[in-house]
C-alpha cells in the first residue's frame, strides 16, 4: 500500500480521457436520442390531448345537435298532434252536422212518406166508405125516400138566404123561353108533388117557369133541379158524389 | 514489497507503468468500443444493446435528479456517469484471471478520490462563484472554517481509502481462501465478490454525487442566483 505519483497522474488523465470519450460518443448521442424520443412522446402527447379535447368538442356539439333536433321533433310532433286534433275536431264536427242534417231531412222525407201513405188510406178509406155508403143508400133507396127529400127540398127552398135567392132569380131572369128547366127524380113524381115544385120554383126565381119532369135512376133518390145556370141538388148520388169530392181535396 | 511484486510491467522514461494503468486502458478500450459500437449501430432503431445502456444512463440521471438541482442534472450527470461505470468496471475486472482490480490500488482510488474533490469545487464555483462557494466555508461562522476544511480533507481520504480497503481487502480473502480450500471453495466469495463490487461503486458514486450536490445547494439563499449562474 502505497500511493505511486505516476499511476496517481495517470489514472487522472486517464479517467478525464475517458470522460471524454464517454461524453462525446455515448452521453450524447443516447441522451440526444432519449430527448428526441420524449420530445416526440410529449408531442404524440399533446396531439392525442388536442385529439380528445377535438373529440371531446365534437360529441359535445353532437349531443348538443342531437338534443336540439329532439326538441325540435318533440315541438313539431306536439305541433302535428294538435293540428291533427284540430282538423279531426272539425272533421267530426261537419260530419256531425250532416249527419243531423241527413236525418232531419229523412225524418222529413219519412213524415211526407208517411202523410202521404196516410192520405192514400184516409183516400182508400173515404172511397170504401164512399162504395159501401152508396151501396147501402142504393138499398135502401125507395118513392117514398124521394118524396121524403122533395119535401125537405121544399121546405129548403122556401128557407134559402137572400143572396142565394138573388143567385137563383139572377139565373132565372137569364133564361131565354125557350130553356127548359129540368127536373129528374129517381122515382116518378106524382102531379102533385110537380106542381108544388113547380110553385116552389116560380116563387124562388120570381117568374113564371114551366119544368119538364124526367126519372133517372141513377140519382138513387131525390131530385135534382137545372135552371139555367143554376143547378139544385137533393139527391142521393149528389150527396155522395159531393162527399167524395170533399174528402178528396181534403 | 518492491514494486515489480505490485504489478509494474514497464517504464516510460522516469515513468512507471503499472499494471492498474494498464487494466485501466484496457477498460477504457472496452467502453470506447462500447460506444463506437452503439455509434455504429445507430440511433434511428435501437437495439437490445442501446436499450439496455438508456435504462442505465436513465437510471443514472434518475438517482442524479433525486439529489441535486434539476437544473444541474446534465451537467452533473456526465462525471457520475462515468465514475459509476468506471468504478464498477474496475471492481469487477478482478473477477477476470489473471487481472487485478484497478481499485485495489491506492493510486487509482486516490486520483479518482481526487477527482471527486476537485469536480465538486468546479461545480460550486461554476453555481456559486468562487466568493460565494468559498462563503459556505464560513457558515453559519467563521469558527467552523477549519472544521469545514479538515472534513473536505478527510472525507476525500476516506473516500479514497474506503474503496481501496474494501476491495483490497476483497481480493485477499479471495486470494486466502483460494489458497486454502483450493477449487470451487471460492465461488461463493466470488460471487460476494461481485455483491461487493456494485455495492462499492454505488457508495463511491453516490457519495461523490452527495459532494458534489452539497456544493452545489450549500449557499441556499443564492438558489435563484445559482439557477442562473447554471
Amino acid at each position: 500500500m502505497q500511493l505511486d505519483w505516476t499511476t496517481f497522474i495517470l489514472e487522472i488523465i486517464n479517467f478525464l480521457v475517458l470522460l471524454w470519450i464517454l461524453q462525446r460518443f455515448l452521453y450524447k448521442p443516447v441522451m440526444a436520442s432519449l430527448d428526441a424520443r420524449q420530445q416526440r412522446i410529449k408531442q404524440e402527447t399533446a396531439r392525442a390531448e388536442q385529439l380528445r379535447n377535438e373529440a371531446e368538442a365534437l360529441r359535445l356539439q353532437y349531443e348538443t345537435r342531437l338534443a336540439e333536433w329532439a326538441k325540435e321533433y318533440e315541438a313539431n310532433r306536439h305541433q302535428l298532434e294538435a293540428e291533427l286534433q284540430q282538423t279531426r275536431g272539425k272533421a267530426l264536427d261537419e260530419l256531425r252536422k250532416s249527419l243531423l242534417d241527413e236525418a232531419a231531412k229523412k225524418q222529413v222525407r219519412d213524415s211526407a212518406v208517411i202523410a202521404a201513405h196516410e192520405t192514400a188510406l184516409i183516400r182508400e178509406a173515404a172511397a170504401e166508405a164512399y162504395r159501401q155508403a152508396a151501396q147501402m143508400l142504393v138499398r135502401l133507396a125507395s118513392p117514398a125516400l124521394t118524396e121524403a127529400i122533395v119535401e125537405m127540398f121544399l121546405a129548403d127552398l122556401a128557407a134559402l138566404s137572400d143572396s142565394e135567392l138573388a143567385t137563383l132569380r139572377k139565373a132565372g131572369q137569364a133564361l131565354i123561353p125557350e130553356s127548359l128547366v129540368e127536373v129528374r127524380a129517381a122515382h116518378a113524381l106524382d102531379a102533385a108533388k110537380q106542381d108544388s115544385i113547380s110553385q116552389a120554383l116560380a116563387t124562388a126565381a120570381g117568374r113564371l117557369l114551366t119544368p119538364s119532369f124526367a126519372e133517372d135512376a141513377g140519382l138513387i133518390a131525390g131530385i135534382r133541379v137545372v135552371v139555367g145556370e143554376c143547378q139544385l141538388h137533393a139527391n142521393l148520388l149528389d150527396e155522395l158524389a159531393f162527399f167524395r169530392r170533399r174528402n178528396r181535396h181534403e | 514489497m518492491n514494486r515489480e511484486a505490485e504489478g509494474l510491467v514497464w517504464h516510460l522514461g522516469d515513468w512507471v507503468i503499472s499494471n492498474t494503468v494498464i487494466t485501466t486502458w484496457l477498460i477504457m478500450l472496452g467502453f470506447g468500443l462500447l460506444a463506437l459500437l452503439l455509434r455504429l449501430s445507430g440511433y434511428q432503431k435501437p437495439s437490445s444493446l442501446h436499450n439496455a445502456l438508456e435504462a442505465v444512463l436513465v437510471a443514472i440521471e434518475t438517482a442524479v435528479a433525486d439529489v441535486v438541482p434539476a437544473a444541474a442534472v446534465r451537467r452533473v450527470l456526465p462525471f457520475v456517469a462515468t465514475l459509476w461505470l468506471f468504478v464498477l468496471a474496475a471492481n469487477l475486472v478482478g473477477l477476470l484471471p489473471e487481472m487485478h482490480a484497478p481499485t485495489r490500488d491506492l493510486s487509482a482510488t486516490a486520483a479518482l478520490a481526487m477527482l471527486v474533490f476537485l469536480s465538486t469545487h468546479w461545480f460550486g464555483i461554476r453555481a456559486h462563484g468562487l466568493g460565494g462557494h468559498l462563503k459556505h466555508y464560513c457558515q453559519p461562522s467563521v469558527i467552523l472554517l477549519p472544521f469545514h476544511i479538515i472534513s473536505e480533507i478527510t472525507r476525500t481520504l476516506a473516500l479514497a481509502i474506503r474503496l481501496f480497503g474494501n476491495m483490497m481487502s476483497l481480493e485477499m480473502a479471495a486470494l486466502l481462501v483460494l489458497l486454502i480450500a483450493g477449487f470451487l471453495v471460492p465461488v461463493p466469495l466470488l460471487m460476494l465478490h461481485v455483491v461487493e463490487a456494485v455495492i462499492q461503486a454505488y457508495i463511491f458514486g453516490m457519495l461523490a454525487l452527495i459532494y458534489i450536490a452539497g456544493a452545489l445547494e450549500s449557499n441556499e439563499p443564492d438558489s435563484s442566483n445559482r439557477e442562473e449562474n447554471l
